[in-house]
């Protein structure tokens, strides 16, 4: 009976997940054609092959050139330079920060909570203009500083991880640690961070992804194109080869692969870490 | 039994410094800078010359500043009430009991957050292609009703944006969603649908209440970043803000303004509006959240 | 305390991002990118760098000192565009020559006058007598308050490319087209439904009302003046109320001809291969791009004359514009000017560049050149050269202002708004038009003079 019910439920998913996968197996297959065969198939060539698919037309040739002509592996390097120092410098500023205004008992507490609240709202976008003055002032134009150290300090951050420990970490146990006479980064390091261990994976995550596809950002502030990342790379490719689409496919393939690989050993903990954080709130 | 020491005065602010100081330096700095700034006309950061308050009073009167404002609208309508419904509903199907192959279908439908926008852009804007893109050559072969020259991305802008924007985020949302669920009652469910609840009111008085929090803080997220949308729309057009500044947004005329032209004064009091209206949003949402809970 | 193990703490991918971190801040550390030598050249067209190869290596060879040596990059005009305002306004690097197009040399000329980036080549050109030697409509577009930066590139006359193939087998002879009526008259028979499903699949002109180029071209052609020489604009003109209203009828109603075959797209190259536009107002650089990315059309495109808007009236128009500029930025001005010269004031580069892209030299010397008087076998064997230049000293001008992007938008927008009131109305005739252009070009035109004028900074004296 039960299993009858959920029939209707599966049609309605596979029909959705069809929808979220038709353009990116189009992509995928792109990546693998000819310019030729990218107009005349909409996915893999058609021929007198197996399941009626040319398999000998399929080719490596878009990610040969883009790696003999393009600076595709400075991008990539560039990218997960970018990526994994924001990402781990915002996710341990953020874990400090939420560590001290959930667990210390302290003046200006009550102050600061209010301000990382507050800050929650300011958009982004108006501190764009005073920024770049304030980088040129600094002489961070050009450089990943410039990109990183604004990063590291999302208000957002230290609101999740403010939530997260209040729900997570008993007092009891800090005050143990304590009376053992641990010190204070020992209690932060071997006690706080294992139990937050969720929200950590989902943060590094969601910061990962963002500095990963970030493009507006090194677009105005970085100037060189050996420094740029993989993101603004394949944009600027998709500007001059406008109509290469398997080359810029071929890109868009190399700089998803990571994420996806990144996203798998983490999603268990990204789910659930959202849920220590955002939801409890 | 030992009690346990005080911990030192200087642990919380040593353990807040790191955000402290990049915070003040990078988010509050700026801010009052932008306070400034709005008030000056510039030729990037080296020129400025004082103005008052002209940026302003040009702001009320200029229609380039009000179409971006109504296209935002419309966007973030079409974020509240398009896209999150169907994340929403996504995150329902994934949560029925007994269901196989779910983590399979929650990576499905949260891979497009990982693809960036970049190729967003490319593959909507061939999909949307007039005559030749798959969209109007497919309703045109079903329907030969359909228009092949449907002009999705000149004449409706806000549309091909949204249909975008559902495929983009309703995944990640729907990631919200199925976090909230869990905090749903499986027995109460079961109870109801013994008492002969059907689905819908079950839906209303069930599982609704206790998502709630959940979905208004979404609601809240979606409104503040659908007002806030820029690069989608500034991709997909192809680095521009579409034919007729149909795909305008707020944020992309700050940009524009501030470094295609290069006065970031007159940004920098766009970007206070859209702060005002930000605080608005958020204020109306806490309200509407103390009514429910007094 | 038992023994803690690694993922106690952290999870495999958090010790990897962790990791990470470490691994390539150290990378980065070392991976020094080596700082670049000589003088730079940014360019932001492909088929330019190839065309200029050539004498690049020549310079190289002839001048060997690093310093001296030229380096053409190739950058993507809107990444060019921003740089190029990065360093402006805020001495981001930047190449010591640039090649830019119309729309971002106008926004450096948003600055006052004395912090334009770009070197004020005024008196040097008329000091070389270049303002006689070159096309003078080309320099219009990179001389904003009297003073003139960049060096031109191209003209950019327009003709009509138009499938011959189809035209010539429907027995039609194109030598009685004059004007636009003429045109819509003498081809109107081959508009066509030809799979039967009640629309038309082939159109005469490829024209839309989001082409906002060819808004511009058809808008120039007629005789509109968006800005005049002291960048003040001009926009509530009847000719211009006229001309954006007769544009309508072209895109909408009973008698519409145009089609959107967008340039640059797989879909708009499908319609003009299978013919489902058969004419389209080609600039030389367009030909150039037909004759590059399009092989399919080879042997099918014929060019004549723009029909004009009246009878005697002008029978061509410009679209598009590049320059070279060289910036203050630039530690050997000589050096650079002595490069800029080489590239675009010798024969061989004209020609080389002819060969590569259609485009013809601004140098009313170099028309003589024999390359432009050769047949062209992708242009059914006719002689482009000479059909380009003999309509460049026509070509109408253009003056530049920082604002002209806003015009462009605004003339599309008029257009817009016009064809919907008239599919609204169902009347599609000039008249029925004309009360809401006029309307239309007067808020717009009130609208850019009040950003033109509250613009302090453009309007500082030196």
């Amino acid at each position: 009976m039960r299993r009858f019910a959920l029939i209707p439920v599966y049609a309605a998913l596979v029909f959705f997940a069809a929808l979220t996968l038709v353009p990116l197996v189009w992509m995928a297959t792109s990546a693998l054609k000819d310019q030729q065969d990218f107009f005349t198939s909409f996915f893999l060539p058609r021929g007198d092959g197996f399941l009626g698919i040319a398999w000998d037309r399929i080719t490596l040739v878009n990610f040969t050139r883009l790696f003999r002509d393009f600076p595709i592996g400075r991008a990539l390097f560039n990218s997960f330079f970018f990526a994994t120092v924001t990402s781990s410098g915002a996710t341990l500023a953020c874990a400090m920060g939420g560590y001290a205004l959930a667990k210390y008992r302290f003046k200006a507490r009550r102050t600061l909570a209010i301000l990382v609240l507050g800050a929650l709202i300011i958009p982004a976008p108006l501190l764009i203009a005073p920024s770049y003055q304030l980088l040129w002032q600094l002489g961070f134009l050009n450089s990943y500083s410039g990109l990183i150290l604004p990063a590291i300090a999302p208000a957002f951050g230290v609101f999740l991880f403010r939530q997260s420990m209040l729900n997570s970490v008993p007092a009891e146990l800090l005050e143990s640690a304590r009376i053992d006479g641990a010190g204070e980064f020992r209690i932060f390091f071997l006690i706080v961070i294992p139990l937050v261990r969720p929200m950590i994976g989902a943060f590094l995550l969601i910061t990962f992804l963002g500095a990963w596809n970030n493009f507006i950002g090194p677009q105005i502030i970085l100037q060189q194109p050996e420094v740029f990342p993989l993101s603004v790379t394949i944009n600027n490719l998709r500007g001059i080869y406008s109509t290469d689409y398997g080359l810029i496919m071929s890109g868009t393939l190399i700089s998803v692969a990571p994420v996806m690989c990144l996203f798998l050993l983490l999603q268990k903990e990204f789910i659930s870490g959202l849920t220590s954080g955002a939801v409890k709130g | 039994m030992k009690s346990a020491p005080p911990n030192p005065r200087w642990a919380p602010w040593v353990f807040i410094a790191p955000f402290l100081v990049l915070f003040a330096t990078f988010t509050l700095w700026p801010l009052v800078q932008s306070l400034l700034l709005a008030f000056s006309q510039t030729f990037g950061p080296k020129r400025s010359a004082f103005v008052g308050f002209d940026n302003f009073a040009f702001l009320l009167r200029d229609p380039l500043f009000w179409q971006a404002l109504r296209n935002t609208l419309v966007y973030t309508a079409g974020s509240v009430f398009i896209q999150l419904p169907i994340a929403l509903m996504l995150a329902l199907l994934l949560n029925r009991p007994g269901l196989r192959g779910r983590a399979m279908f929650r990576l499905i439908f949260f891979a497009p957050s990982l693809v960036g926008l970049v190729f967003v852009a490319m593959v909507f804007a061939l999909l949307f292609q007039s005559r030749t893109g798959l969209v109007n050559a497919g309703l045109h072969s079903l329907f030969s009703g359909w228009d092949p020259e449907f002009a999705w991305l000149d004449q409706h802008v806000m549309g091909s944006l949204i249909v975008a924007s559902v495929w983009l985020y309703a995944g990640f949302n729907m990631i919200y969603f199925l976090a909230a669920l869990q905090n749903v009652s499986r027995e109460l469910l079961e109870a109801a649908e013994l008492d002969g609840a059907g689905p819908w009111s079950r839906f209303r008085h069930i599982v609704l209440p206790e998502i709630q929090p959940v979905a208004g803080f979404v609601v809240l997220l979606s409104v503040i970043g659908s007002f806030q949308a820029f690069e989608l729309p500034y991709v997909l057009l192809n680095n521009s803000a579409g034919p007729d500044n149909r795909g305008l947004t707020i944020v992309m005329y700050l940009y524009q303004t501030g470094f295609l032209t290069g006065d970031l004064g007159y940004a920098s009091a766009i970007g206070w509006i859209l702060g005002l209206i930000l605080a608005g949003a958020a204020l109306l949402q806490i309200r509407s959240t103390r009514r429910e809970e007094t | 305390m038992s023994r803690a193990r690694p993922y106690d703490f952290l999870s495999l991918g958090a010790w990897m991002i962790l990791g990470g971190a470490l691994v390539s801040s150290a990378v980065f550390l070392i991976w020094r990118v080596p700082p670049a030598t000589g003088r730079e050249f940014w360019v932001f067209s492909p088929p330019n760098v190839e065309a200029y190869a050539a004498a690049s290596a020549s310079w190289n060879a002839a001048h060997p000192a690093p310093q001296d040596q030229m380096r053409v990059h190739l950058i993507q005009y809107q990444a060019l565009e921003r740089r190029l305002m990065a360093a402006f306004t805020a001495d981001a690097p930047v190449a010591d020559l640039v090649e830019t197009e119309s729309q971002a040399m106008a926004r450096t000329f948003s600055a006052p006058l004395s912090d334009v980036g770009f070197v004020d080549l005024t008196d040097r050109l008329r000091s070389e007598g270049l303002f006689e030697t070159i096309n003078r409509p080309s320099f219009s577009l990179w001389t904003s308050r009297g003073r003139t930066f960049g060096l031109p590139h191209d003209v950019h006359p327009c003709l009509l490319g138009y499938r011959a193939d189809i035209v010539e087998a429907a027995g039609i002879d194109v030598s009685q087209i004059e004007t636009w009526d003429d045109f819509r008259r003498v081809l109107g028979p081959l508009i066509k439904d030809l799979d039967g499903d009640g629309r038309p699949d082939r159109y005469l002109l490829n024209f839309w009302e989001n082409n906002f180029d060819m808004i511009e071209a058809l808008m120039l052609q007629a005789g509109a003046q968006f800005f005049d020489e002291a960048g003040e604009p001009h926009l509530a003109t009847e000719l211009n109320a006229r001309t954006l209203a007769s544009l309508v009828s072209w895109i909408s109603g009973p008698d519409r001809f145009c089609a959107d075959a967008r340039e640059f797209t797989a879909g708009g190259d499908r319609m003009r291969i299978e013919g489902t536009v058969l004419a389209s107002i080609l600039p030389d650089w367009l030909a150039g791009t037909w004759k590059n990315y399009i092989p399919a059309l080879g042997g099918k495109i014929k060019l004549i004359k723009l029909p004009a808007w009246t009878p005697g009236g002008r029978r061509t128009t410009v679209a598009g514009g590049t320059c070279m500029g060289i910036t203050k930025a630039a530690p050997d001005f000589e050096r650079a000017w002595a490069m800029a010269k080489r590239l675009y004031l010798s024969p061989d580069v004209a020609e080389a560049h002819f060969r590569r892209t259609c485009i013809i030299s601004p140098v009313k010397t170099f028309w003589q050149l024999p390359v432009y008087h050769e047949s062209d076998p992708f242009f059914s064997g006719q002689k482009i050269g000479e059909l380009y230049t003999s309509e460049a000293p026509n070509v109408p001008l253009r003056f530049s202002s920082p604002f002209f992007g806003l015009v462009r938008e605004r003339m599309m927008a008029i257009l817009v708004t016009l064809k919907a009131g008239a599919v609204a109305s169902q009347h599609f005739d000039v008249e029925s038009q004309l009360p809401t252009a006029r309307k239309l070009l007067a808020e717009a035109q009130a609208d850019i003079a009040e950003r033109v004028a509250r613009n302090v900074l453009y309007h500082e004296q030196p």
